[in-house]
């Protein structure tokens, strides 16, 4: 997995390279400013840009898909060479499609998969994982962790997310598999990807005298959360085994210290500058899929050291 | 007859008016006691960690409530206290990270005493508070306006201090203030402690005052913009503490904390009896007004309900314990007018 992943990249920054000569102006919108795993793609972006001497302007879309259209609109209105978008909303890219391929302007959606995916024109890409893998992952690992049998409470995030509904509907898929079906999912309930959410919904839980050994979260800020809660009421993390997305610096550090049992690494650096770099080679004329994949990776402690210090 | 009907309205009317809003507190409980027993088959109050929980997760909307009560009942609004819950979480948590993590944000400033950071959260909140309150008595803008300005502005802060990163890895006994029991403590001293200075000293006197007749409280040689000041700096000091207590709690400060929690505090406020045109309310019916909302939060996870169900039950009931209490009062008030 590894290795595609290197050799995705390594394409893209050949045809970045090629390219490089032309210095770009590109506007950046980004659904948000304050999500952390958001700000970690924006960063990865703007270092890329930088290096690669784009002038590059990054907005925030402030979670709201009409301001997020006027961004894009008023890119094409100044005349830049490339837009990138980090959708606010995966349902409504049609309108931003439309925008930017009606006045030639290549488009490049990060992170968040557009739902006109499959009608991209030739300068539209989307560069960003599978989310279908991130929860069938996680919950496989658990399951193989547990035995395929126990008890299970799941969080999720936001549910007018799409990440939060295709994630918790992974889960689902994998414990109707017959090697996970002994697992029984008593209780699911959304956190809002927010760590004190989590933590309250769990200590509820654990206040109703629900009995379960597998927590599965939407996110690692849910299931820090959630490992706080069992913590705080008494419960050893070694007869429960938690699991989360997105393997942040917190996550992987209470992954060390023995709470946390697996996470899927989603390489935000590499979305980031993937992005900027399909964008020039788009300006540039080259003709990419219209799916550029950054696959996730799944982390347990057996791998855990090739994580660390990376989101 | 007419003898015991007088009796019985005086005795009532001697109960301090949050006595409804603690009606429609244990009437909500009750609610889900009930549906505990028939659906669910176990008791919703008789839980300890459950009473727990349900003031816990409403501790950090409490102090920011006990604030903006204040400023409320001074016939202003405060609708800052999320954003200033973010900044000060950021800032309080930057230095109070321990040395053991070698990507500090203030490499020389880790492993502080915990008084440091916590009286810099503070300070943060004071500040941005003081900054409103001179903006709204100097220059006279709508404290809607002036508070919203800085909702903007500080969630904008909070998000440049550290580039919209996390801070995490902070020392143990700054998180210790977060842990267990310490944030429901924490919000009923401070509870109690305004409840005690607003009713019983000049302080509360006045602000009462400038709330019922901002004029009449000129005239009565009241200092209206000095007083004024203060109530938002002691607001965003509040605000600027239930950062501390947020970072504390979740071991981590991020930008996006404290979403919406404004909204929270003004809907305790007002469901504890607390009047939006000000001169009247009281920090105890705050307290019933924080507490019904933490029941409600756990009731539904209790309830197993939906969570797309969630907020609109939620709304409904903010609205309907605001109902319950008007029309209660009303029927005091003609009642006053009948005697």
């Amino acid at each position: 997995m590894k290795t595609i992943k290197y050799f995705l990249v390594s394409v893209i920054f050949f045809l970045a390279i090629s390219t490089s000569v032309n210095a770009i102006t590109i506007g950046f919108s980004v659904a948000r400013f304050d999500d952390n795993f958001l700000t970690v793609m924006r960063n990865d972006a703007v270092r890329r840009a930088e290096e690669a001497g784009h002038t590059m302007q990054v907005d925030d879309a402030k979670d709201d898909v009409t301001t997020q259209l006027s961004q894009v609109q008023n890119y094409i209105a100044s005349g830049v060479d490339a837009i990138i978008v980090n959708a606010v909303d995966t349902d409504t890219t049609q309108a931003m499609t439309k925008a930017a391929e009606g006045a030639g302007v290549p488009l490049v959606y990060v992170n968040r998969q557009p739902i006109d995916l499959d009608a991209l024109g030739a300068t539209t890409t989307f560069v960003g994982s599978n989310e279908k893998w991130s929860g069938t992952l996680e919950a496989f690992e658990m399951c193989v962790q547990a035995g395929g049998t126990g008890t299970a409470v799941m969080l999720m995030g936001q549910l007018s997310n799409e990440a939060a509904r295709s994630r918790s509907e992974d889960v689902r898929e994998v414990l109707k598999l017959s090697m996970c079906n002994g697992i029984d999912l008593i209780e699911e309930q959304t956190g809002n990807w927010s760590r004190l959410e989590a933590n309250d919904i769990m200590t509820n839980w654990i206040a109703a005298g629900l009995e379960f050994n597998i927590v599965f979260a939407n996110n690692d800020e849910m299931a820090i959360g959630a490992i706080q809660a069992l913590k705080s009421a008494g419960i050893s993390m070694d007869d429960v085994i938690v699991g989360g997305v997105d393997a942040t610096e917190d996550a992987l550090n209470a992954m060390l210290a023995g709470d946390l049992d697996v996470t899927v690494f989603q390489n935000a650096a590499a979305q980031g500058a993937g992005a900027v770099d399909a964008a020039a080679a788009l300006v540039d004329g080259a003709s990419l899929p219209n799916f550029v994949v950054i696959p996730f990776e799944l982390v347990t402690m057996a791998n855990i050291d090739n994580y660390i210090g990376q989101n | 007859m007419i003898q015991k009907q007088k009796n019985f309205i005086s005795s009532y009317r001697k109960l301090p008016p949050e006595f409804n809003i603690f009606l429609v507190l244990l009437g909500i409980a009750l609610v889900f006691e009930i549906l505990g027993w028939i659906f669910i088959g176990q008791s919703f109050l008789l839980n300890k960690r459950r009473l727990v929980i349900m003031i816990l997760q409403v501790s950090v909307i409490g102090i920011i409530a006990v604030g903006v009560t204040q400023v409320i009942i001074m016939a202003g609004i405060d609708l800052s206290g999320g954003s200033l819950v973010a900044l000060s979480a950021i800032v309080a948590a930057s230095l109070a990270q321990n040395s053991t993590y070698t990507k500090a944000i203030y490499p020389h400033l880790t492993d502080l005493p915990f008084i440091v950071p916590v009286l810099a959260g503070i300070a943060c909140g004071l500040f941005a508070g003081f900054i409103s309150g001179s903006l709204i008595a100097r220059t006279g803008i709508p404290p809607f306006i002036a508070t919203l300005g800085m909702l903007v502005s500080a969630r904008g802060a909070a998000a440049w201090y550290n580039n919209g990163k996390p801070v995490s890895f902070l020392g143990d006994d700054f998180t210790a203030l977060g842990q267990g029991a310490w944030p429901v403590l924490i919000f009923l001293v401070v509870a109690a402690v305004f409840h005690i200075l607003m009713r019983y000293t000049r302080y509360g006197k006045h602000t009462y005052a400038i709330g019922s007749n901002e004029e009449a409280a000129r005239v009565a040689g009241i200092n209206i913009v000095r007083h004024k000041i203060i109530v938002y700096s002691i607001a965003g000091a509040l605000s600027g503490l239930a950062g501390v207590v947020t970072a504390a709690r979740a071991m981590s400060a991020q930008a996006g904390m404290g979403m919406m929690y404004e909204l929270d505090a003004i809907s305790a406020a007002v469901i504890g009896g607390t009047s939006l045109f000000g001169g009247r309310g009281r920090i105890a019916g705050t307290l019933f007004g924080v507490l019904i909302l933490g029941v409600i939060s756990s009731g539904f996870v209790f309830m197993r309900i939906d969570a797309y169900y969630q907020d609109m039950v939620k709304g409904a009931i903010i609205v309907g314990a605001v109902i319950v209490d008007h029309y209660r009062n009303k029927k005091m008030r003609n009642k006053d007018k009948d005697t």
